[in-house]
């Protein structure tokens, strides 16, 4: 096993549950240390192909290999999972939880523990870790499942949607444990609605609707998917950039904002457009590239219809 | 099989540390305490003392009954006495009882020496009982009493002072502010007045409430009867003081009677203490040693006890199952412990974690009962003394453990199967309802088992695994188990457990990840017949 193989490779993965495709032909390749965001509307498939990454459910059919192993129970104790319904046992201590979980996961009892009280403090539970978890606000107990999930320090870690329930502050401390694991060479990848977080944490995407992939790559390649658009203010003349051949689309200034919006081709720079503009002696007062964010580019691939479903 | 071991641990840790399980462990003992003392006490000090009121016409009866109130109290003095010695030994005393208590021959030819059926063993005691009372009165009452036994210097020299025992009955032959000599109906209907309108009087400078009247007809005692008292009470439901006023004038009428046919006094009281002598006899033992004894009756009935505690333990671990099986379920936790362990090894450590604190708590209770027991025993209460002698010596314990294991790993299958299916413990108890009405049926026959434990019913039962271990645990009160049965039940169920913790493994791997809706029987069905 090179250190450049995978660190997880799925090959025409398909889960059904009875008539229903829960995940159709999917193929993906996540490189060893890399940030990858699993990004989809509800219902996609996100869950059940982690499931599978996992080995806690397996694929109707297809291949997986994790860390270079058909199975995850063959590497369980390299792996950290953080599942989508957060819950813990409620009686026990925030302590004794992350240790407990920390030493199925083949750490001996007493660095488990060390662990524990060490992760608890980094993040700011040092008061709580002697608590019962029921006792805990639903923020915190999601830390310390996340904690958890983490204490043995895994090489490869599976958070199912880290952020959901997690207030801003929360959210920010959530980005940075990931980052930390990141920076401690592990391998990430993680289920999200929130593309603010891919976009900010992720090095790759993986986008699944309807169980099947939409788009796999790095965010820059994402965001090339959309068309380039710019933002130009300025004097008379600009509608008639509308007619160069650049332009696939011209939105006039709305009202409070006296931008025009050009959509360009594929393929076309927005240097065409500055140097029309010259050369037709508009004057400009603003001539701005606008990056499609992912938020966009995730409207524009699952379509309007998820939209809704996504962000509910 | 360190994952197994963790999560076993686990489940052992966190079941112990519950409140539910401290609860059940002290409520048991608790339980067996108060069985034994509660009634003690009740009798002691909670009935207070009753005054009543003797409306004599015959001139005869009051003076009959106040002899009846009068030996009922000597005889409460007598037994408190008994219990002043047996509370306050000196050295010299206990050095004399441990004296005895060691002598193992003594006591088994005692023991020996007991008839062995429970009425005839009863009938002789009340005659010792009776001998003591005789000679407890004849020597001079409590005074004598606690004199001699200073003077053998059986007594405690720090101990407290003697204290009577508070009066039962108290008889009074006027009521203050009646006049006696009122015709009856005006007075009894005065009296009942007084009794509705729970009215006191003053007696010995206390306020006290009558409790009963008794109106006693002119000729109560005429050797042809007819006559009829009446006993006037608000209290039905204490029958103390009219058992005692019947059978004092019952048997003062009945004296009268045999004096009028020419019976001499003497002989009424030989012959009215006649018995037959009826030994139980049981043809297994060797000659000479036929006659059951009293173990051998408590020996008969003590596996019933077992069996209620194996039930209530048996049903105190299963339910941990099903709530533990299903707070994981419902919190989703399974998941992340499936992403460590797989379910064979989540469902073994479950397994023996649970199984770790049900044994826990069964050798508490089987501590705790022998101590008790052993505390309890001593002079005037061999019944604890006889149940401790043969817990030690049948050999119960062992099949007991044995059985519980057994019985648990059954049962836990069945909840597992359960708890994997349901989301909370609402759903669960859907599935409940049937299984409380199998688990019943051991309890419903326990009874009658020991009577006929190697009858048809309890053969059949124990050939049906889910209850072998509780019918078989009865059956070991028979001295004459069929070896075939024993091996052969014994084989079936190990054989049971096996299937059945096999068919849960296959039922909660699948289960255990599902949500919504519980699934159909049919459904189930199918899982088991699914391969991997």
């Amino acid at each position: 096993m090179s250190d450049l193989a995978p660190a997880l490779v799925l090959a025409g993965v398909t889960k059904r549950f009875g008539d229903f495709t829960a995940v159709d032909d999917l193929s993906l390749e996540v490189p060893k240390g890399s940030i990858s965001g699993f990004l989809g509307p509800n219902g996609a498939g996100k869950t059940t192909t982690i499931r599978m990454v996992l080995d806690i459910i397996r694929p109707t059919s297809g291949r997986i290999s994790i860390l270079g192993r058909p199975s995850a129970l063959e590497v369980r104790d390299r792996i950290g999972y953080l599942p989508e319904e957060k819950g813990l046992y409620k009686k026990m201590k925030a302590a004794a939880t992350i240790a407990y979980f920390a030493s199925l996961k083949g750490l001996d009892r007493r660095r488990a523990r060390r662990r524990a009280y060490e992760l608890l403090e980094r993040y700011g539970l040092k008061d709580f870790a002697e608590a019962r978890t029921e006792a805990l606000s639903k923020g915190m107990q999601q830390k310390v499942q996340v904690l958890a999930s983490i204490a043995h320090e895994p090489e490869f870690v599976v958070l199912d949607e880290p952020f959901s329930g997690l207030d801003p502050v929360n959210q920010e401390v959530m980005e940075q444990v990931i980052r930390d694991m990141s920076a401690a060479g592990s391998t990430i990848i993680f289920s999200t609605h929130v593309m603010a977080h891919a976009e900010r944490i992720c090095d790759r995407i993986v986008l699944i609707a309807k169980g099947r992939k939409m788009f796999d790559g790095t965010i820059p390649e994402a965001k090339a998917l959309m068309p380039r658009r710019v933002l130009v203010e300025g004097g008379d003349g600009l509608a008639a950039l509308a007619e160069l051949p650049a332009v696939a689309a011209a939105r006039p200034p709305a009202a409070g904002d006296g931008a025009w919006e050009f959509q360009l081709r594929e393929g076309a720079d927005p240097q065409d457009l500055l140097q029309a503009c010259f050369e037709r002696g508009v004057r400009l007062r603003r001539f701005d590239r606008r990056e499609p964010d992912l938020h966009e580019v995730f409207v524009h691939l699952v379509g309007p219809e998820a939209k809704e479903a996504a962000f509910r | 099989m360190r994952y197994v071991l963790l999560i076993a641990l686990r489940e052992y840790a966190e079941n112990v540390k519950t409140k539910g399980f401290w609860i059940g462990l002290f409520l048991f003992p608790i339980l067996i305490l108060a069985g034994i003392n509660v009634p003690r006490f009740l009798e002691e000090h909670a009935t207070p003392t009753r005054y009543f009121l003797v409306l004599d016409r015959s001139g005869e009866a009051a003076e009959v009954i106040r002899r009846a109130t009068d030996e009922h109290q000597e005889r409460r003095i007598y037994e408190a006495c008994l219990e002043y010695v047996e509370k306050h030994p000196s050295e010299r005393a206990l050095e004399l009882a441990r004296s005895a208590a060691g002598d193992e021959e003594r006591t088994r030819a005692m023991l020996e020496q007991l008839p062995g059926d429970l009425a005839e063993l009863k009938a002789r005691m009340e005659e010792w009982k009776e001998a003591g009372f005789r000679a407890f009165r004849a020597a001079g009452g409590h005074e004598a009493f606690l004199a001699a036994a200073e003077a053998q210097g059986f007594l405690a020299p720090d101990r407290p002072p003697f204290e009577l025992p508070p009066r039962r009955f108290v008889q009074l032959d006027r009521v203050p502010g009646l006049d006696p000599q009122a015709p009856p109906e005006e007075l009894v209907a005065e009296i009942k007045r007084r009794m509705k309108a729970e009215e006191g009087f003053e007696f010995d400078g206390k306020p006290v409430e009558l409790f009963a009247v008794v109106v006693v007809p002119e000729g109560v005692f005429d050797p042809n009867g007819g006559a009829r008292v009446e006993f006037w009470t608000k209290n039905l439901a204490d029958d103390d003081l009219r058992d005692l006023v019947r059978n004092a004038l019952d048997e003062e009428l009945r004296r009268r009677g045999f004096a009028a046919a020419g019976v001499d006094q003497d002989e009424i009281r030989r012959i009215q203490a006649l018995t037959v002598d009826l030994a139980a006899k049981d043809p297994t033992k060797k000659a000479g040693e036929e006659e059951a004894s009293k173990s051998d009756i408590v020996r008969q009935w003590a596996p019933a006890g077992f069996v209620y505690l194996l039930w209530i333990a048996l049903m105190s671990v299963v339910q941990m199952l099903l709530n533990n099986t299903i707070e994981e379920k419902s919190n989703r936790i399974v998941e992340v412990l499936l992403s460590s362990v797989t379910p064979g090894e989540l469902m073994a450590g479950k397994l023996f974690g649970i199984a770790a604190v049900g044994l826990t708590m069964l050798l508490a209770w089987v501590a705790t009962l022998i101590g008790i027991l052993q505390w309890q025993a001593g002079p005037g209460s061999e019944i604890p003394a006889l149940l401790l002698d043969v817990i030690r010596s049948s050999g119960l314990i062992l099949p007991f453990l044995g059985y519980f294991v057994a019985a648990y790993l059954l049962y836990s299958g069945i909840f597992l199967a359960i708890g994997s299916v349901c989301n909370t413990l609402k759903e669960a108890q859907n599935f409940m309802g049937p299984v409380m009405l199998i688990m019943m049926v051991p309890l419903l026959t326990m009874m009658f088992i020991p009577r006929e434990p190697n009858g048809v019913l309890a053969t059949v039962l124990s050939w049906i695994p889910l209850y072998t271990p509780f019918v078989m645990m009865n059956r070991f009160a028979s001295p004459d188990l069929p070896t075939f049965d024993l091996v052969g039940t014994s084989v079936l169920l190990a054989v049971s457990v096996v299937v059945m913790i096999w068919l849960t493994g296959k039922i909660f791997r699948i289960a255990v990840l599902r949500t919504g809706q519980p699934p159909k029987l049919l459904e189930m069905l199918r899982w088991l017949r699914a391969r991997d």
